[in-house]
């Protein structure tokens, strides 16, 4: 069925793209390609030229002084035998598959409960989607400060009602920038705040569905869970899917700020060197410009890889509730 | 939850029911009881507070004050799934993302009835309204009347206290929407529930209820039956709103009154286009054979414009210097600008107190 649709779709479209080509005149198109010029000089000089140059370098060895030497499949060879490439890797899997799900978890539940109109909810919700307009290096000092293990006030609050140092419970308060799983928790806590537009696509979602199909539902006795799962969800399940793959494609890059700023990739040695920080480091600060570009590839390869394996689990649950 | 015990003869009662949206009050204290068993259509403008009247009843807007029960229990206090009720609304809220199927079994689903048991319950209710044929299908693959029906099996597909049906025909086009009106009776005849519909069609409250509730700016202006409503009516708003064309009010000292009565600025007189008979004037010689000619004393109108339905012709008239629509048949129509002698058969006549609105009986 879902084939159905979309031939139809399909079909639908062709003939009126036709017909489009046909009666535009010369003046109109003159007109388009202006509007479209500086997008496409910049889609050409920002994004397109780089990732040719960024090709062509993974199979160079560069660094900056001499001319690049072309060393054909060396780069990713050695990226396969460098150990701390592999850490990289791996934390950047590990902190994707943590943090995308609980960052969009975040976003639709500030959502759903910031979607209504009650006192005080456009403060509320100017709140919830304030932290993506403080600079991302500023934020990062500001998590500097808040995770500070003696001074910082989240330990301070965790110690609250225990003795010498420790929480209630008698344990130690976690070591956010000095051991290693704490600090890798760390980077994921700071981006769980940062989720303002995903929170802001989520609530205008939730502020588009019917009213009548909530009210019928409380008529029918569902409870909220009900609602929730029969309802919310499976309505909005296409925008979450999106989201789901913006915010994966994204993740290789949220992590990097933090890690710079307020972990510097470590504790040492490398418990928060992702891809972005380790391609940062060779890059600009190793100067293997050709080793960085080769890595950069892999971190493309794996996103391109997490989006198809993602989309088609989208497809999926889209053909169960038939959207 | 089983189905409550039903007191008899009592389907559905209001009392002193006012209801407001933010701070205006939109229900001004409303009492109305719905027999058990019976369609009672709540008539008014767009505006009115009938579809607030039926909220109210659902629960999903409070009542400020007064007392809504049905079947017997207060259910003022009750939060909508407790008052077992049914509801279909103008939009008919379907969910979009469900077949047929699960939109009809969706009640019986979230109150935990068993998944077989409840798409079995859907197919039975589908039944009834005629769409078992849909059960597989999406709502964006449905026709504006096929999803009114399945909007309706989902309200039957339990066995509720009451229905209430929020302009069930309002999105569907004119033929249809007659079609669906008679099904509708029919159905509502065959299963006996007692049913709340709301609409603004006054054709739609005569045609389908056992009564009618003419509701006006959060009051209810009368209740009564389609022939008291249509005979008998109580205010001067409802004379006005029920019949097309509208019923032609004259006051009491004006050029149209009974050979009996006395001139009386305090009364208004109304009758209906009906009523309302044109001669040529008197006086003008050339009548063709046989026809009946105008009294001396009767009033002259000009013609100010006709509107011509198939047989009948409504000619809208100046009579001295109010409107009066007279429905007369299309082929011996008057022309616009003609002068005709205008006169009224009061036998069913109108009379009401000009200040209040109200009807006056003894007249």
């Amino acid at each position: 069925m879902t084939v159905d649709l979309r031939a139809r779709g399909a079909s639908a479209s062709e003939p009126r793209s036709r017909e489009a080509k046909t009666d535009r005149r010369p003046g109109e198109r003159r007109q388009l390609a202006l509007m479209l010029a500086p997008y496409i000089v910049g889609l050409v000089g920002l994004v397109l030229l780089p990732a040719a140059v960024t090709l062509a370098l993974a199979f160079t060895e560069y660094d900056l002084i001499r001319r690049p030497r072309w060393i054909g499949v060396g780069n990713l060879t050695m990226l396969l035998d460098d150990p701390i490439f592999r850490i990289a890797l791996k934390n950047s899997v590990v902190f994707a598959a943590i943090a995308v799900p609980l960052r969009l978890l975040v976003a639709l539940g500030l959502a759903l409960l910031l979607h209504r109109r009650t006192a005080l909810v456009g403060a509320a919700r100017t709140a919830a989607a304030m932290p993506i307009a403080v600079p991302e290096i500023a934020y990062g000092l500001l998590w500097l400060w808040l995770f500070n293990p003696l001074h910082g006030p989240i330990n301070q609050v965790l110690r609250l009602g225990g003795t010498n140092g420790l929480t209630v419970f008698g344990r130690t308060p976690p070591q956010w920038l000095t051991d290693p799983v704490d600090a890798q928790a760390a980077i994921i806590v700071m981006s769980l705040f940062t989720v303002g537009e995903t929170f802001i696509i989520l609530l205008v979602a939730r502020r588009a569905l019917p009213p009548e199909v909530y009210e019928l539902a409380a008529i029918e006795d569902a409870t909220t869970w009900d609602m929730f799962r029969r309802i919310t969800l499976p309505l909005l399940a296409p925008v979450l899917g999106l989201l789901l793959l913006r915010d994966t494609v994204a993740s290789f890059q949220v992590s990097f700020v933090p890690a710079l700023v307020v972990t510097e990739g470590g504790p040492p040695p490398y418990a928060t060197t992702y891809l972005s920080l380790f391609v940062y480091r060779n890059g600009f600060e190793y100067l293997r410009y050709g080793y960085a570009a080769a890595a950069t590839l892999v971190l493309l390869a794996l996103t391109l890889i997490a989006v198809i394996v993602q989309w088609r689990m989208v497809r999926r649950a889209q053909r169960v509730y038939g959207l | 939850m089983g189905p409550e015990p039903v007191a008899a003869g009592e389907g559905l009662v209001l009392q002193g029911v006012r209801a407001s949206r933010g701070r205006r009050e939109v229900l001004h204290s409303i009492d109305l009881a719905v027999a058990r068993g019976e369609l009672l259509v709540v008539l008014g403008p767009s505006g009115a507070g009938k579809t607030t009247l039926l909220r109210v009843v659902a629960g999903l807007e409070p009542a400020t004050s007064g007392r809504v029960s049905i079947a017997g229990r207060d259910v003022t206090r009750l939060r909508p799934g407790r008052r077992n009720v049914s509801m279909v609304f103008q939009s008919y809220a379907l969910f979009s993302h469900l077949t047929v199927a699960q939109n009809i079994a969706f009640g019986p689903l979230v109150r935990d009835a068993r998944r077989a048991e409840a798409l079995q319950r859907a197919r039975a209710a589908a039944a009834a309204v005629g769409c078992v044929h849909l059960l597989d299908r999406r709502p964006d693959q449905l026709s504006g009347g096929e999803r009114q029906r399945v909007a309706l099996a989902r309200a039957l597909v339990r066995e509720p206290d009451v229905f209430l049906l929020d302009e069930p025909l309002s999105n569907l086009d004119i033929e249809l929407r007659a079609e669906t009106r008679a099904e509708l009776k029919a159905l509502h005849q065959r299963v006996g529930a007692t049913t709340v519909h709301v609409t603004h069609d006054q054709v739609e409250a005569l045609v389908l209820g056992d009564r009618i509730a003419v509701m006006r700016e959060g009051r209810l202006e009368q209740v009564g039956t389609p022939d008291e409503i249509w005979h008998a009516p109580a205010t001067t708003f409802v004379a006005r709103f029920v019949g097309s064309p509208r019923m032609n009010l004259l006051p009491g000292d004006g050029p149209l009154r009974p050979p009996d009565a006395a001139r009386d600025a305090g009364r208004t007189l109304g009758f209906r286009a009906e009523a309302v008979r044109l001669v040529p004037p008197a006086g003008t010689g050339s009548a063709p054979d046989g026809e009946p000619r105008g009294a001396p004393g009767d009033a002259l109108g000009v013609v100010d414009r006709i509107d011509v339905v198939g047989e009948d012709a409504y000619v809208h008239l100046r009579v001295e210097s109010h409107d009066v629509v007279a429905r007369v048949p299309a082929a011996g129509r008057p022309a616009v600008g003609d002068e005709v002698g205008v006169s009224v058969r009061w036998a069913p006549g109108h009379v009401f107190d000009t200040a209040t609105g109200q009807r006056i009986t003894d007249r």
